[in-house]
């Protein structure tokens, strides 16, 4: 067929869409097991069709195992792709109902875990590993001819999962289709969108337009959608003031190292991005915002990574980029209040409390002296941990001796 | 009439009249095993016949008669087909097939089943056999399936009778000592059909090592053989691992396996002389790595660690983690060589490791145990043996013995695969029963046993994410469209047996959908 649209693969979790405008809709499956699935994957697919009006269509799915809202995303993808017939229009996009946990300004991001936009097979589960902020990518994983169906998809997935913790988007730089990003993905409230090749405060202001733009259209409040800008070129790292102070959008600076030393034409050393990390980590703070380092890129080097998160840790960042579900876990390590600091933020805020009731100006713990930035500091530490408290119990030791079941 | 279980079990089955599953340990038996047969000898008698059409004869194998086998080669294996081939050749009918296990390389066995030359099988059928007889194959009986340690019972109780036992061996000698750690093509222990070995009427020892007297390890050994037959070839060591080496990559299996070993690390079990069972296949190999580092980690040195051997079971005795490795087949090559080498690499049979009617049970002595599933219910039973669509596609293993002997047996599964959820309200078949497990692991997080409390606790104070299972089958089941369901008939084309020999369930013919 001529005019033939094909989206989505024959990769495991997904399923590949082939529409053509046609007189009659008609959908055909081919599944794995049809007794078991052929009936579901129609419904899904009749009621894709219906939600996006008066379609007629040839449809052919081919399944590999595809959850509904891959099936779902496939066939809006491709039926909105698919040029109208004559007289006709293409269809809107879907509209669909999504709620979305809360979250707050400064809610903890450890990690930030980035999976492919357009790779069901990586999307399905992502919500799973316990990262702070799991980052959907529409920008360097997906290829130039997939992004159109990875937006769809993706706010399919984020109507679809109830993310426990934070779920952003990273979309394309506004020039190279970011704003359709936005109100695509904008229909499923991400918490927030991340904006790579960030460079000046203009680049901010003008995605936060597309942001209160997007909002207005699917009734959100105006201000409700976080930005992570990020910063990878030379340019974007001396503007990291401006950037990050210029929205109250902004929550968080992140830092993008393999784009950063192509740009400045240095090789991957801690040295050579010492001074990267420095400025964004002062910008942000100084913007009362957070800090998120690189990502670290050998998933196999547990060792490395635990390495450059505590050095990142060191340099005041809050939080680091993740590639792969199981770094997680060491970023988590890396940036979360030890025992022993815990203790110390807790004896300073008594110490300032007591100073506070006594009316006493200055702080002191066994004569020495706490200024203020330690304080909050301290404040800050606690603030998180109870944070990460309430999202699951804390680990603790025990059990031993109890009785066997025979 | 309905199981324990509340399943519904004919009275009779086929020719055998059925015991129905009254519960893991309901069953209590005493008294005498089947007799063995006996046969004295004098010095000098020669046991080399030149064929196995040769020792078909000589063994005196007729049509209706009963042949067995091991599956130590396992997709490697060229011995069955062989002796089936043979068998068809010389025109023999309604053979009864006792196989520990077939694997897809046995294919051909439908043409044998189809011509009239297999009429019946009893053992584990993986793959293609099995699909044919759930396709409506016909066999003159229905199929037995039973696991490692019930197989082992059902002959030496004399349940079920061999008339020729043919034992692959990668080395043998010309008295009939054999064993599969040695010879070209090594596979691992081959112990499985000892008893075999020992109940048959004619035991047929197939080489294509003969070496000087006395071949070793003695595995198999010379009272129990009457005939050795030197072949070219008699399996590829290098199909024993199909699949099973594979350490898996993807993120949610990966999770799984993590809260699997986290789990045991929670468990009052964790402690010194812990000992726990590790299987092959992707997320029990991985399960296994993370719990040998959380020993590390904590200076703990395991008592033993049983299961088909695999390479990290291998690494954790060289690294000194634990004391000794009990193995009763090899899942990989590293495993086949450092049995031959390491004493604390024990061989072990499943008499000694699994069958309900012995005196003791090297399961019984396990801690922990990592297990998978094909699917789980809200009762906690476990199906291995059929897929969702009804089809009779994998054998036992040792999923029951193990899990009925591991203080803490612990179901690695995901929660969906692909479109189709792996917790339901009721298996399809059971295999191993809710009452014997203890804690289901899936990537949306754990759930344990309501039996368990204690254990329960331990996992919660641990911080372990312990969900009730119908929270995550629920989660699960919004993520897809309700299945179709087949519809099942009388017809049963399988008895699932306990391992004492009553039988759970039965697998029906599908005959048509919903």
């Amino acid at each position: 067929m001529a005019d033939e649209i094909v989206v989505g693969s024959d990769a495991k979790g997904d399923c590949r869409i082939s529409a053509a405008p046609a007189k009659v809709t008609a959908v055909e499956v081919t599944t794995g097991d049809p007794h078991l699935f052929e009936r579901g994957i129609r419904e899904v697919v009749d009621e894709t069709l219906a939600k996006l009006g008066r379609v007629r269509a040839d449809v052919a799915v081919a399944d590999q195992g595809a959850l509904d809202y891959v099936l779902a995303a496939r066939v809006e993808a491709a039926v909105r792709l698919m040029s109208p017939g004559t007289g006709a229009q293409a269809p809107k996009a879907i509209v669909p109902e999504t709620r979305r946990r809360p979250s707050e300004q400064d809610a903890p991001r450890r990690s930030r875990l980035y999976a492919p936009g357009n790779s069901p097979r990586i999307l399905v589960g992502i919500e799973l590993h316990g990262a702070d902020c799991v980052l959907v990518d529409l920008e360097d994983s997906v290829p130039p001819a997939e992004k159109a169906a990875a937006r769809v998809l993706v706010k399919h997935l984020l109507t679809a999962i109830d993310f426990p913790n934070e779920v952003w988007v990273r979309i394309n730089p506004l020039s190279l289709g970011g704003a359709d990003d936005v109100r695509e993905v904008l229909l499923a409230r991400p918490h927030g969108v991340a904006l790579p090749k960030a460079e000046s405060k203009d680049d901010i202001l003008a995605l936060a337009k597309e942001l209160a733009d997007a909002e207005r259209a699917v009734g959100a409040p105006r201000g409700s959608t976080w930005i992570m800008p990020i910063l990878e070129t030379g340019k974007g790292v001396l503007h990291a003031e401006e950037i990050a102070s210029a929205d109250p959008r902004v929550v968080a600076v992140a830092f993008g190292a393999e784009d950063y030393t192509r740009d400045v034409g240095a090789r991957r050393t801690p040295e050579a991005l010492l001074f990267a990390r420095s400025m964004i980590v002062a910008a942000a703070k100084a913007a009362g915002v957070q800090a998120s380092d690189t990502v670290y890129a050998n998933v196999d080097d547990e060792t490395g990574l635990a390495a450059e998160a505590k050095l990142a840790r060191d340099l005041g960042f809050d939080g680091k980029g993740a590639i792969h579900p199981a770094q997680v876990p060491a970023l988590h390590a890396a940036f979360t209040p030890s025992e022993k600091e815990m203790e110390e933020a807790r004896k300073i805020v008594a110490a300032a409390e007591e100073a506070e009731a006594r009316g006493i100006g200055a702080i002191a713990i066994g004569g020495k002296m706490i200024d203020r930035p330690v304080l909050e500091r301290a404040k800050r530490a606690i603030k998180l941990a109870e944070r990460l408290g309430s999202r699951r119990a804390s680990p603790v030791d025990g059990c031993d001796g109890r009785e066997a079941r025979r | 009439m309905k199981n324990a279980l509340g399943r519904e079990i004919p009275k009779t089955i086929g020719s055998r009249s059925v015991e129905p599953y009254a519960g893991a340990f309901a069953k209590k038996r005493s008294g005498l095993k089947a007799p063995q047969p006996q046969k004295s000898c004098v010095p000098g008698e020669n046991k080399v016949l030149p064929s196995l059409e040769a020792a078909i004869e000589a063994a005196g194998l007729k049509s209706g008669m009963t042949i067995s086998f091991h599956h130590s080669f396992r997709e490697g294996d060229r011995v069955i087909n062989q002796v089936v081939d043979a068998c068809a050749r010389m025109g023999l009918k309604d053979l009864r097939l006792l196989p520990t296990a077939l694997f897809g390389t046995h294919a051909k066995l439908v043409d044998h089943i189809k011509a009239g030359v297999v009429s019946r099988i009893e053992g584990s059928m993986n793959g293609p056999v099995g699909a044919y007889i759930s396709q409506g194959g016909k066999l003159r009986e229905p199929a037995t399936l039973r696991s490692h340690g019930g197989r082992w019972r059902a002959i030496e109780s004399g349940d079920v009778e061999i008339d020729v036992a043919f034992i692959a061996a990668s080395q043998a000698d010309a008295y009939g000592n054999a064993n599969g750690i040695n010879g070209r093509t090594p596979c691992g222990p081959i112990t499985f059909c000892i008893v075999d070995a020992q109940h048959a009427k004619k035991t047929v020892v197939v080489t294509n090592d003969l070496a000087p007297y006395p071949a070793y390890p003695l595995e198999i050994q010379q009272g129990w053989v009457d005939y050795v037959v030197v072949v070219d070839e008699v399996g590829d060591p290098a199909q024993i691992a199909s699949g099973t080496l594979e350490m898996t990559k993807s993120p949610a299996r990966l999770r799984i396996a993590r809260l699997a070993a986290d789990a045991v690390v929670a468990s009052p079990y964790f402690r010194e002389g812990l000992s726990f069972q590790g299987g092959a296949g992707g997320v029990s190999l991985a399960a296994t790595m993370y719990l040998a580092e959380a020993m590390e980690k904590a200076k703990i040195v395991g008592g033993f660690v049983m299961g088909g051997g695999t390479r990290v079971m291998v690494e954790m005795l060289h690294k000194g983690l634990v004391r000794t490795i009990l193995d009763g087949q090899a899942f990989d090559p590293i495993a086949v060589a450092s049995l031959g080498k390491d004493p604390a690499h024990v061989i072990m049979n499943p008499g000694l490791y699994a069958n309900y009617d012995s005196r003791g049970c090297a399961t019984y002595m396990l801690d922990a145990a990592f297990l998978g599933a094909t699917e789980v219910d809200l009762d906690f039973n476990v199906n291995v043996n059929t897929h969702s669509d009804g089809q009779l596609l994998h054998g036992i293993g040792g999923h029951q013995d193990v899990a009925a002997g591991a203080k803490m047996t612990v179901i690695t599964a995901p929660s969906i695969r692909g479109r189709l959820p792996v917790i339901l309200d009721r298996v399809t078949t059971v295999t191993t029963p809710g009452e014997v497990v203890d804690v289901i692991v899936t990537e949306r997080g754990l759930a344990v046993n309501p039996k368990r409390g204690d254990l329960k606790e331990c996992l919660l104070a641990a911080g372990l994410p312990v969900r009730d299972l119908a929270e995550i089958k629920a989660e699960a089941d919004g993520l897809v469209r309700p299945l179709g369901k087949p519809v099942f008939g009388d017809e049963v084309i399988a008895a699932i047996e306990w391992r004492d020999g009553t039988v759970i369930d039965v697998v029906r013919k599908v005959e048509g959908w919903q």
